[in-house]
């Protein structure tokens, strides 16, 4: 039996729904360099995807839909980087990435394999992401990043969608069970949206 | 007039010390957005002279894009005698939500949003 934890905001709906969009990568399929390409064609789909089932205004539309398809691509492109970067290539699980669209809210999962090291490296950034401001944070670790530009671990990414576009973010780790080592991590993000102020919410 | 370009993007360091962006960047780290960051830097060396960034065009930044701009604002901040002025464009949505960062790190950072 996999074991499996959560943390943060997790959208308990998303297994029962059934309209959805995913797209899946071998991880082994060429080098990062070449795979990197299509993080931002597959973010890009996905943001145009949205937007096609954005309800059209009367006034500031396309506006609130630009905003709408930017945050999508945003989200998407840094998770993908993130799944592509930090996937350990010993662990045969697809990198996958998958869009929800409800009548109030726009989900994105990604997904990738790592090992325990990482998977407690991870919750301890996600530990100190939940307990922090995300607007402070940023400013914290733009400063570090600076000082020490060889820094690896950074997850600035994650940091801007909850300080600059408001996205909750929730986390699964789902643990193998035929070998503990073997942890595939999810990663949501909530994105809320609202057709009356134009604006994300 | 020295240029960099990608297959998704363009950086213009032209005339009087304007770093012009076209494009879509999203390079995948340090490494990458080194040539720009050092692009950025020599425009700083032409002392007393006010400096601009126009980003007006650049429809899409990664968040490495945001972390070398904000190595690069922290690098001026840390020069008492730099003028930085950043263009920008209210249609470009990652513009108004980010660039907001850079002048926390230097309150002295002027944005035109056009």
């Amino acid at each position: 039996m996999v074991k499996s934890e959560t943390l943060g905001h997790i959208d308990e709906q998303a297994a029962q729904r059934r309209e959805y969009l995913t797209l899946s990568f071998s991880p082994s399929s060429g080098p990062l360099r070449s795979r990197w390409r299509n993080n931002g064609l597959s973010a890009d789909f996905l943001g145009d995807y949205v937007k096609t089932f954005l309800p059209a205004n009367e006034d500031g539309s396309e506006k609130w839909r630009a905003e709408i398809l930017h945050a999508v691509t945003y989200v998407a492109n840094e998770f993908l980087e993130n799944a592509m970067k930090y996937h350990d290539g010993d662990i045969d699980v697809p990198i996958g990435i998958r869009l929800e669209l409800t009548a109030d809210r726009i989900i994105v999962h990604a997904s990738n394999g790592i090992n325990a090291e990482q998977a407690q490296r991870y919750k301890s950034f996600i530990e100190y992401l939940n307990i922090h401001d995300a607007a402070e944070l940023l400013i914290r670790q733009l400063e570090e990043s600076s000082a020490n530009p060889d820094a690896k671990f950074s997850c600035l990414g994650l940091v801007t969608m909850v300080s600059d576009y408001g996205v909750k973010l929730g986390w699964r780790f789902d643990v193998s069970a035929n070998n503990p080592r073997i942890t595939t991590v999810t990663t949501s993000a909530v994105l809320p949206f609202t057709n009356d102020s134009g604006e994300i919410a | 007039m020295k240029n960099i370009c990608g297959e998704s993007f363009e950086v213009v360091l032209g005339e009087n010390n304007t770093v012009q962006f076209k494009g879509a960047l999203r390079l995948s780290g340090t490494d990458d957005y080194g040539p720009i960051l050092g692009m950025l830097k020599s425009a700083l060396e032409d002392e007393g002279k006010p400096v601009v960034v126009d980003v007006r065009e650049l429809d899409f930044l990664n968040s490495s894009g945001i972390t070398m701009l904000s190595r690069f604002v922290i690098e001026a901040r840390n020069r008492s005698d730099v003028n930085l002025y950043f263009f920008a464009s209210e249609a470009v949505p990652w513009q108004a939500r980010s660039l907001r960062n850079l002048q926390r790190l230097m309150p002295a950072l002027q944005i035109h949003l056009t």
